[in-house]
């Protein structure tokens, strides 16, 4: 074992929290170091194929997923620096002010410790850090007046335009999605070229994945990043009252000690409960501040009622990104739907290719043999798809613990027990229903919804953010309550989740939290 | 610069093709060519690999010529981290080949108990053809191993992977491929 050199700030995950972290830290001169479970990808091995895409996403995982609607991990997860925003889609929309206060609003759900006020001056930094195309002024008829994007809105085509129509015939407005890609040229980062191929990874550039961004600016101010690194245990004190570090095995199976003043976990809303969970001791019995026994609850996941359509006329479904063209917020109410409860965010037109579980070979799974070598004849051409994203509602029994077994390092496993409730089945329903009145509005020439298990999409919670240690485990920076060195960043810190697509406001709530890591450094560290 | 010569100008940085052992040495080919030239399978077994090959084809025409069993073969002969497989994002737990094994095995037992002692690879085309619809609808009497559907799910992705998923693949179906960085091998 080696016990290394005391650092001032050890981040657990290079993806896109943690890098905020780093980026924010780093510049304001403290000694950071990352540790990450994964490889230390460059923009080179961001081969443009379905199949070679698979390398960023974990192979194996030491959760085991249960519960009606089990959390589909894999699909969703990082492994390496980039971290799962290495192959995000990159849409970013903002939580809206009603997200922020569900519980006052509807006696529903949980409230944030914040508002939307006290978030805003953070996406309007994001923007201009890492560079976000859209129509801000566009947006405000959703939301209040902020700053506008750095970068006009990006090219459209067929495959969104089309839709446009529909959903106007229901009352749906749209206006350019706003998305962290470059329509144009900036700082020093080229032009997306609506290749479609984001979902794997942009070598160029041209999406802000952190490994081009935040994490290039850590790195340029000296943070280290200390890749195929898995930590096991946050290490404490004697008297429990402060973290002294964390132990990590190495690609060797070789055991460390990274001593640091500060630790932030940022390793994902499944893994940052399960380290917490593990480093147990016998004066955090429950897991590191835990007192409240809300560790590893309280897990979201979005869902998705996506409608195809099919038209005769040539829609390119080749072109574009896999993130959306146009976007409306015009069911974001929580009870624009009847019967249901939670928003909903519509997005349309996304580059597609031929497989993977977006590609339109997907788009009939009941189909195979010649009829689904004559349905891709028929869809190369013509097929489009509708997202109307929905929100489940916080439930305690939506939870993490430890299980059964070890991993190979002899951590425990954890399990993800996860269930959409009725009003999330009732929402994805109606989203549904919506979705074929608005295709059947485009003249589409078929049209169908993408029904199946109800998929999960994104992970919250679990480590969430409240007033005081009784009713949450950190604050809204990422303090958590009961160790003052020891912070959270990412999207476990959420109460509620909105319907939005969530790495917007992870960046927005780490660079908050990390320039207030930054200015209590001496209460905080001392 | 041009949108194509920034393509162009992205090429080249690309990871190595799929390494098959021929005669005793690694050799770099697509899998289509690993059937032609009839190299041998590392982790499934003869029966295993004709069985796969029958169910891809029934599930995606062509995939028997990609060279679906080849391709899985040296996928599951490889460490997990380096696969390319949609199992790997369908949350099967490594090593993936304890997947493919009961699956084949449950497809060739439910064949041999339904159609007169045939397994899945003697019956007819029309058969299997049946024999699949039934799997994917959890249909099959008497099935034993991973769940019917879930087997459809993830041998269809394989057989959409080799058939529609490579540049080759790309180019015969019509869609312009346009890639960044290009796969070497058209894979």
């Amino acid at each position: 074992m080696a016990t290394l050199e005391k650092v001032d700030v050890a981040i657990v995950g290079a993806g896109a929290s943690g890098s905020v972290f780093a980026s924010v830290l780093s510049k304001a001169g403290k000694k950071v170091v990352l540790l990450e479970s994964g490889p230390d990808w460059q923009s080179s091995d961001l081969i443009s194929s379905d199949f070679w895409g698979r390398r960023i996403k974990p192979a194996g995982i030491p959760f085991t997923l249960e519960g009606k609607n089990p959390y589909g991990f894999a699909y969703q997860a990082g492994w390496g620096v980039g971290g799962a925003a290495l192959h995000y889609f990159a849409n970013f929309p903002r939580y809206l002010p009603n997200d922020f206060k569900v519980k006052s609003e509807h006696n529903r759900g949980l409230d944030w410790p914040i508002n939307y006020s006290d978030l805003a001056p953070y996406y309007d930094k994001v923007a201009q850090e890492i560079g976000v195309s859209g129509d801000a002024q566009a947006e405000e008829i959703w939301r209040p007046k902020g700053e506008p994007y750095p970068m006009p809105p990006m090219k459209t085509f067929r495959n969104g335009q089309v839709w446009v129509k529909g959903l106007e015939s229901v009352g749906i407005r749209t206006v350019p999605a706003a998305v962290g890609m470059n329509s144009i040229k900036f700082k020093g980062r080229p032009a997306c070229i609506y290749d479609g191929w984001c979902h794997v990874g942009c070598p160029i550039g041209a999406l802000a994945n952190p490994v081009v961004t935040y994490l290039a600016d850590a790195r340029n101010a000296g943070a280290e990043v200390h890749a195929l690194s898995t930590v096991t245990r946050v290490l404490t004190n004697e008297s429990g009252t402060k973290v002294t570090g964390v132990e990590y095995y190495d690609v060797k199976k070789e055991r460390h000690v990274q001593q640091a003043s500060v630790v932030i976990l940022a390793a994902w809303a499944a893994q940052n409960p399960r380290l917490m969970l593990n480093s147990s001791t016998d004066k955090h019995p429950k897991g590191l501040a835990n007192s409240s026994g809300l560790l590893g609850k309280y897990m979201m996941a979005h869902y998705a009622s996506g409608t195809w359509a099919l038209f005769d006329e040539d829609v390119e479904p080749h072109m574009g990104t896999v993130g959306a063209q146009f976007m409306s917020y015009d069911r974001y109410d929580k009870t624009s739907k009847k019967d249901a409860f939670g928003s909903t965010y519509i997005v349309c037109g996304t580059a597609m290719k031929t497989t993977d579980l977006g590609g339109f070979a997907n788009a009939r799974l009941d189909l195979f043999g010649q009829p689904l070598a004559d349905f891709m004849q028929s869809a190369k051409r013509g097929i489009t798809r509708l997202t109307a994203f929905g929100e489940e509602m916080p439930n305690i029994e939506n939870r993490i613990e430890l299980a059964d077994g070890k991993d190979e390092f002899g951590m425990p496993l954890a399990k993800i027990v996860h269930s959409f409730d009725q009003d999330a089945v009732a929402l994805w329903n109606a989203n549904f229903e919506e979705g074929l009145t608005v295709a059947k509005a485009t003249g589409a020439k078929e049209y169908w919804s993408a029904r199946g298990n109800q998929p999960t999409i994104h992970l919250f919670g679990g480590t969430i953010m409240g007033r005081g240690a009784g009713d949450s485990i950190a604050d809204s920076y990422g303090k958590t309550h009961e160790i003052a060195n020891l912070w959270i960043a990412g999207p476990g810190l959420f109460p509620t989740e909105g319907a939005s697509n969530p790495t917007y406001t992870i960046f927005a709530v780490s660079q908050r939290g990390a320039e207030q890591l930054v200015s209590k450094w001496g209460t905080v560290a001392g | 610069m041009s949108e194509i010569e920034r393509r162009a100008l992205m090429k080249g940085a690309a990871l190595s093709a799929l390494a098959f052992t021929v005669g005793g040495k690694q050799t770099l080919l697509s899998p289509h060519q690993a059937r032609a030239e009839n190299v041998p399978f590392r982790t499934l077994t003869q029966q295993q690999g004709d069985i796969l090959e029958a169910l891809g084809e029934t599930l995606v025409p062509g995939a028997a010529a990609a060279g679906i069993s080849n391709f899985v073969d040296q996928q599951l002969s490889i460490p997990p981290e380096e696969a390319l497989l949609e199992a790997r994002i369908l949350n099967i737990r490594p090593p993936y080949a304890n997947f493919y094994r009961a699956a084949l095995s449950a497809i060739d037992r439910a064949s041999i108990a339904n159609n007169d002692n045939r397994g899945f690879a003697q019956i007819s085309a029309s058969e299997r053809h049946k024999f699949v619809d039934l799997m994917r609808q959890n249909k099959i009497s008497g099935w034993q191993g991973p769940p019917g559907p879930f087997v459809y799910l993830v041998m269809r992705s394989d057989a959409v992977d080799v058939v529609y998923g490579t540049m080759d693949g790309y180019a015969a179906l019509g869609v312009p491929y346009m890639a960044h960085i290009a796969p070497t091998k058209r894979w």
